[in-house]
């Protein structure tokens, strides 16, 4: 088991070796992002950035879940899916919203109250699925949770089909996906910029929630060892409640940026996106926080330059084989901590 | 009553079931094949715990001349003619055979695997590339049987061997990527599988000469029917065997197992290369059955239907499995699409206005959630499983209980 | 070692006698119902639930229309129709599977003379065997796939039992036509150079793009790229980025709208890359109030600039008329009530069968000869007088009609969400088709929701 909810990189440490090691993952994908920056040029990576951060905020909901409770949550996918269609259903249905908002406080209040209703609805769905679904299995085999979650799934995907139809639905684009400016000799659209923007700030949220807070601690603790947690007072089940309303509401979140920037969702959407943000999980270390939000904005690169040089049929494949070969040769990932090989 | 005698007796049940069934259809009198069949059931009653092989031959004898005097009978004559259930029913042991396959893998070794469709399309394509007009080639089709389960089964080794020392759940992941990687690898290498396309012409099985007929469905049956009973055997078998026993120890504790001397990765390799090539096998017969393969026919839906079918079942239980493929594609194939065409027929308000097959899925999802919450063990389980996930029920222990998934309690 | 063997004879016994019970397949309870003339059936085998019933139930009421206008007149040849309607979707999407089993459902009922659909060839690759073994007319209105016919193509395989008894015929043209068809069209009428081509990685659409690729670059055009995107694809960021550096003049998507057409365009739009869009039937999928329509998908404006080749008679001489009598039949259905892309032609397929019939009627002696009877008319060359006009089938049972409709998006169209206007149709095999297949035919607003074929 993972034991790390979160790691701290930055935090000064005694031992410069540790500190070069926890460094080590940052410089690879630094060096990564540049490899491919030179590779695919200033207008494509712009394109990894906001792909990869939708990828990441998903991730961070796998990350969380497996940290505390060693669940593959396999609904999570789902669970980004219903998030998009609540942020249609209350900007385009309750509000109204057709196409672009000009007016930018405005189209401010619009796009904060999409997230905090997203997220809120979103996170309670979560944690009324693991409510119901999860937590009377917590000491059955840990197949039984797995196959729950993939039943979940099903479910989700189904109502959501049964209520908008099998078609894929038009969403409106409030921040004008045609607007853009000059960067590097790129010319990137305002929704990209605002995408990558709103993932970064909801990660230092959660860093700071996690890190600061006494929930935060109580999550840490609780990931690290349930029964001593337990034994100092941490009340366990609400603990893992918020881990799931957390993940689920950042979940949310993803769903709302990518109504915005594709303006186009369907009910199949989370099981592809579900599938990139677990490996971006795993590919971090999964349980670690940062390091899944890294391995989203990988995953991000590994697509776009497969699409950029030629290989775009092959780039859900590339994914797929790099996870294989993640957990093949690393599977505590880049951040994780390497673990005996416990099977 | 003593074990000889009771063996006579079963014997004799055995063999006058067989000749009663034989007259019956000969003659064709639906009656008499109804009293052989309670004789071999019969045999299988008295032999039950005592002759697995025998036990599986008696039972599968049974089902197959029941089955279609069956469906002669209302309602289900309704629902289509004799020999369409009889073709139906060579598909149904498709999905047996994967359903009996996947349960190696997932009901008696508790690893997950969640990209079984693949080896179902390596076994099928391992066919289509043997005997089709694509390659020019004709091998026959029963050593090819045999051919497709090996390459399913080397596949299997290939993807199991570095991944099966991982943890169960990212297993369930390893094999779920391998599940999407295999049929967009035959979609976009067009040279060598004719990509989206599919490799058509497929030969029909022969025997002495005598072709399978495209339109008389009895030889697929009895093609079949045989397949899934040695199939059967052979698990039966695998399962009272020592490797068998490992694989449960490994499901019930595999630190356990590991400490009592159970080389844990080479057992588990073989589950997955065995499950692999009961999968093949299907593959090889279902490519020969529709004549046609193509990448779309392995998505990941095949596989998560095999999984419900698993877990519906029994996990663990071979007859439980092998029932609960058959009745859930059954009802999904024949009767959720009758009770469609029914209710739009007779216009009832609110029932015609539901399509049952757009929700399987659902009822699969609500299905899957059920079961796991209110049984565990499957609409019908295996003992010894049903003894170990009820295990909290028994005493309240601490929460480190025996972990299917092969976990080590923390 | 005793209990083994004698268990063995017992179950050779039941094989044997099961074999015995193969040997003769059930036909006692057909010959009943032969001499007196009374009700026969149509199949339909088509995709008619969840997200493929847009495609298969226009069809589907096609040949329901035709089947009530002939019942209406007193049956065909003394016999009254009903049809047997099989959907072979499954979660929504067509299942090659599901096809193969209602194609055994239908050639085993032998009250069924011969079969409407279905609508994607990959179906057709299985049902073909099955349906060419037992020699049921099968007409397709949608098919368009070359290989399904063509022995040049590989259709042999599909026909291996009896490769010269004809028992596919389908009133659609070929994509060997359809692709080319643009191609000239993009060339020479849109003056395009430089084609960004992308295909969503299917039997349809991969073929149809080849076509149209290898024809460009024939008439002197070049590809900027060429470029697969898998029927699941959701972002073309990337592509279209790439694509915009090599400075494409319009891009062709070869495929459908499920599997991206519409979000193709859509990103196209977004990402500034404001070029014509070309595509076969597979987009032109509905109107902007259409659910899943490409137009609707990518908005009016942005699909301004979009054309479509659809592979049969667009501009049909009783279209007016047709179209009137099949929205005053399904006025009281709840959806689908206005005729799509593929009713005609299945309304069409549903004509041949039937007057095939009514030539077979007077001298078949049992139903099986009348099934043969029914198939053999189709194929021997004869003309059939359809609401597309006459139609004949060449010896592979490809249509006499090579005609090509194009299509143009007006935005202007039911109010401003955008619908296709038929523009012209060339007719690629001389004059068969009759008048009407004259290149310049005469503009008309075809404002009805139309499917996709592939």
């Amino acid at each position: 088991m993972s034991s790390v909810a979160t790691s701290a990189p930055a935090a000064p440490s005694a031992n410069p070796i540790l500190a070069l090691r926890r460094a080590g993952p940052f410089f690879f994908v630094l060096a990564l992002a540049a490899l491919v920056y030179a590779l695919i040029g200033p207008q494509q990576f712009a394109n990894a950035l906001t792909i990869g951060a939708i990828y990441a905020l998903i991730a961070l909901g796998y990350t969380m879940v497996y940290g505390i409770i060693a669940l593959i949550n396999f609904a999570h996918g789902e669970i980004f899916m219903v998030g998009a269609f609540v942020s249609l259903f209350f900007l385009g249905e309750q509000l109204g919203q057709t196409g672009p908002v000009r007016d930018l406080p405005v189209l401010l209040v619009l796009v904060i109250a999409a997230f905090l209703v997203t997220m809120v609805v979103v996170g309670l769905l979560g944690v009324l699925i693991e409510r119901f679904a999860y937590r009377p299995l917590r000491n059955a085999p840990r197949l039984a949770p797995l196959i729950t979650a993939i039943g979940i799934s099903f479910i989700l995907q189904n109502v959501v089909q049964i209520i908008y139809g099998p078609s894929p639905v038009n969403t409106p684009q409030i921040i004008a996906p045609t607007e853009r400016f000059g960067l590097l000799g790129a010319s990137i659209g305002y929704v990209n910029l605002f995408v990558l923007a709103a993932a970064v700030v909801l990660m230092v949220l959660l860093q700071l929630f996690v890190n600061r807070t006494r929930l935060g601690r109580a999550m840490r603790s609780t990931a690290q060892d349930r029964e001593a947690a337990q034994l100092m007072g941490v009340d366990i089940n609400r603990t893992i409640a918020a881990t799931f309303f957390i993940g689920s509401a950042l979940a949310g979140a993803a769903g709302v940026v990518y109504g915005l920037y594709f303006g186009n969702i369907s009910f199949v959407i989370g099981f592809q996106a579900g599938l990139k943000a677990f490996t971006a999980a795993v590919l971090g270390g999964i349980g670690n926080i940062t390091g899944a939000a890294l391995g989203g904005f990988i995953i991000g690169f590994v697509e776009v330059t497969a699409a950029a040089t030629g290989y775009f049929v092959w780039a859900q494949a590339l994914v797929f084989t790099t996870l294989i070969l993640v957990l093949v040769f690393r599977p505590a990932g880049l951040l994780g901590q390497q673990l005996g090989e416990r099977a | 009553m003593k074990a000889q005698n009771r063996r006579n007796a079963a014997l004799a049940a055995l063999v006058i079931g067989a000749a009663l069934i034989a007259i019956g259809y000969v003659v064709g009198l639906p009656p008499v094949v109804f009293v052989g069949a309670l004789f071999t059931a019969g045999c299988a009653a008295l032999l039950q715990g005592e002759h697995r092989s025998l036990t599986i031959v008696a039972g599968m004898l049974t089902a197959t001349a029941l089955l279609p005097v069956i469906v002669l009978i209302q309602p289900f004559s309704t629902f289509s003619s004799q020999n369409l259930w009889i073709d139906g029913f060579s598909i149904a042991g498709i999905f047996v055979l994967l359903a009996l396959g996947l349960n190696i893998v997932v009901g008696l070794s508790g690893l997950l695997d969640l990209g079984y469709a693949a080896f179902y399309a390596i076994g099928s394509y391992t066919f289509a590339f043997a005997a089709s007009s694509f390659t020019g080639l004709d091998f026959p089709f029963w050593p090819m049987l045999i051919a497709g389960a090996i390459s399913a089964a080397v596949f299997g080794i290939l993807l199991g061997a570095p991944t099966l020392r991982l943890r169960g759940d990212y297993l369930a992941i390893v094999t779920l990527g391998f599940g999407e990687i295999v049929p967009i690898v035959i979609l976009n290498s067009s040279k060598y599988t004719l990509g989206p396309n599919g490799i058509g012409g497929i030969s029909r099985p022969e025997i002495f000469g005598f072709e399978f007929p495209i339109q008389n469905p009895w030889p697929f049956y009895l093609a079949m029917v045989g397949i899934v009973t040695i199939t059967m055997i052979l698990i039966y078998r695998l399962q009272d065997s020592r490797l068998g026993r490992a694989w449960m120890a490994i499901r019930e504790d595999e630190l356990a197992a590991a400490s009592s001397g159970v080389n844990t990765v080479t057992t588990k390799l073989l589950a997955f290369a065995l499950g692999a090539s009961t999968a093949g096998l299907a593959g090889v017969f279902a490519a020969s059955k529709l004549s046609v393969v193509t990448p779309n026919l392995f998505r990941f839906d095949v596989s998560f239907t095999v999984l419900a079918m698993v877990v519906l079942g029994g996990m663990g239980n071979i007859w439980g499995v092998a029932i609960g493929a058959f009745v859930l594609y059954t009802i999904q194939s024949v009767i959720l699409k009758q009770l469609n065409q029914f209710f739009a027929a007779a216009d009832v308000p609110f029932l015609s206005s539901i399509d049952f097959i757009e929700y399987q899925f659902l009822l699969y999802g609500i299905a899957l959630v059920a079961m796991m919450l209110l049984r565990p063990e499957g609409l019908f389980p295996s003992i010894r499983r049903k003894r170990e996930l009820h295990v909290d029920d028994a005493g309240e222990g601490p929460t480190t209980t025996a972990d299917a998934m092969g976990a080590a309690p923390q | 070692m005793e209990l083994r063997k004698l268990a063995a004879l017992a179950v050779g016994t039941m094989v044997l006698a099961a074999a015995c019970q193969a040997g003769a397949p059930g036909s006692p309870s057909a010959g009943a119902s032969g001499a007196a003339k009374g009700t026969l059936k149509i199949g339909v085998t088509l995709p008619l639930s969840g997200g493929a019933r847009a495609d298969g139930a226009p069809a589907l009421r096609g040949v329901e229309l035709a089947v009530a206008e002939a019942n209406e007149a007193g049956g065909v040849g003394g016999y009254n129709l009903e049809l047997s309607v099989l959907d072979h979707a499954v979660n929504g999407k067509y299942n090659e599977q599901q096809g193969a089993k209602d194609m055994q459902t239908l050639v085993g009922d032998t009250s069924v003379i011969g079969a409407v659909g279905p609508y994607n060839s990959a179906v057709a690759k299985v049902q073909i065997p099955i349906s060419n073994d037992a020699g049921l007319l099968q007409c397709s209105p949608a098919n368009t796939n070359e290989g399904l016919t063509k022995p040049d193509f590989g259709a042999l395989d599909y026909r291996k039992n009896f490769p010269d008894r004809i028992n596919y015929v389908r009133v659609a043209t070929t994509d060997d036509i359809q692709g080319p068809a643009m191609s000239a069209y993009a060339y020479n009428d849109l003056g395009l150079r430089n084609i960004l081509v992308v295909d969503d990685v299917t039997t349809f659409g991969t073929g149809v793009a080849d076509n149209f690729q290898k024809e460009f670059e024939r008439l002197g055009g070049t590809t900027a790229d060429r470029i697969g995107a898998n029927a699941d694809t959701t972002d073309f960021v990337p592509i279209i980025t790439a694509a915009k550096e090599k400075n494409p003049d319009g891009v062709y998507y070869g495929g459908v709208v499920p599997s991206g057409g519409g979000l193709l365009l859509k990103q196209m739009a977004q990402q500034g890359l404001d070029v014509p869009f070309l595509g076969p039937d597979g987009i032109k999928n509905g109107s902007g109030e259409d659910e899943g329509a490409l137009i609707q998908i990518a908005g009016s404006d942005e699909s301004k600039n979009s054309y479509a080749t659809v592979a049969a008679i667009g501009d049909f001489p009783a279209k007016a008329e047709f179209d009137g009598r099949f929205t005053e039949h399904f006025k009281d259905e709840s959806d689908f009530k206005t005729p799509g892309a593929y009713s005609g032609p299945a309304y069409a397929c549903a004509t041949i069968i039937l007057e095939a019939l009514e030539k077979a009627a007077a001298g078949a002696a049992d139903m099986a000869a009348l099934r043969e009877a029914v198939r053999a008319n189709v194929t021997a060359g004869t003309a059939f007088e359809t609401v597309l006009g006459s139609v004949t089938f060449d010896e592979n049972g490809d249509t006499s009609q090579l005609i090509i409709s194009f299509y143009k998006v007006d935005p202007a169209l039911k109010n401003g969400k955008g619908d296709w206007v038929f523009i012209e149709q060339q007719d690629f095999g001389g004059a068969v088709g009759g008048a009407e297949g004259s290149p310049e035919a005469s503009g008309e607003a075809g404002g009805s929701p139309e499917a996709s074929g592939s």
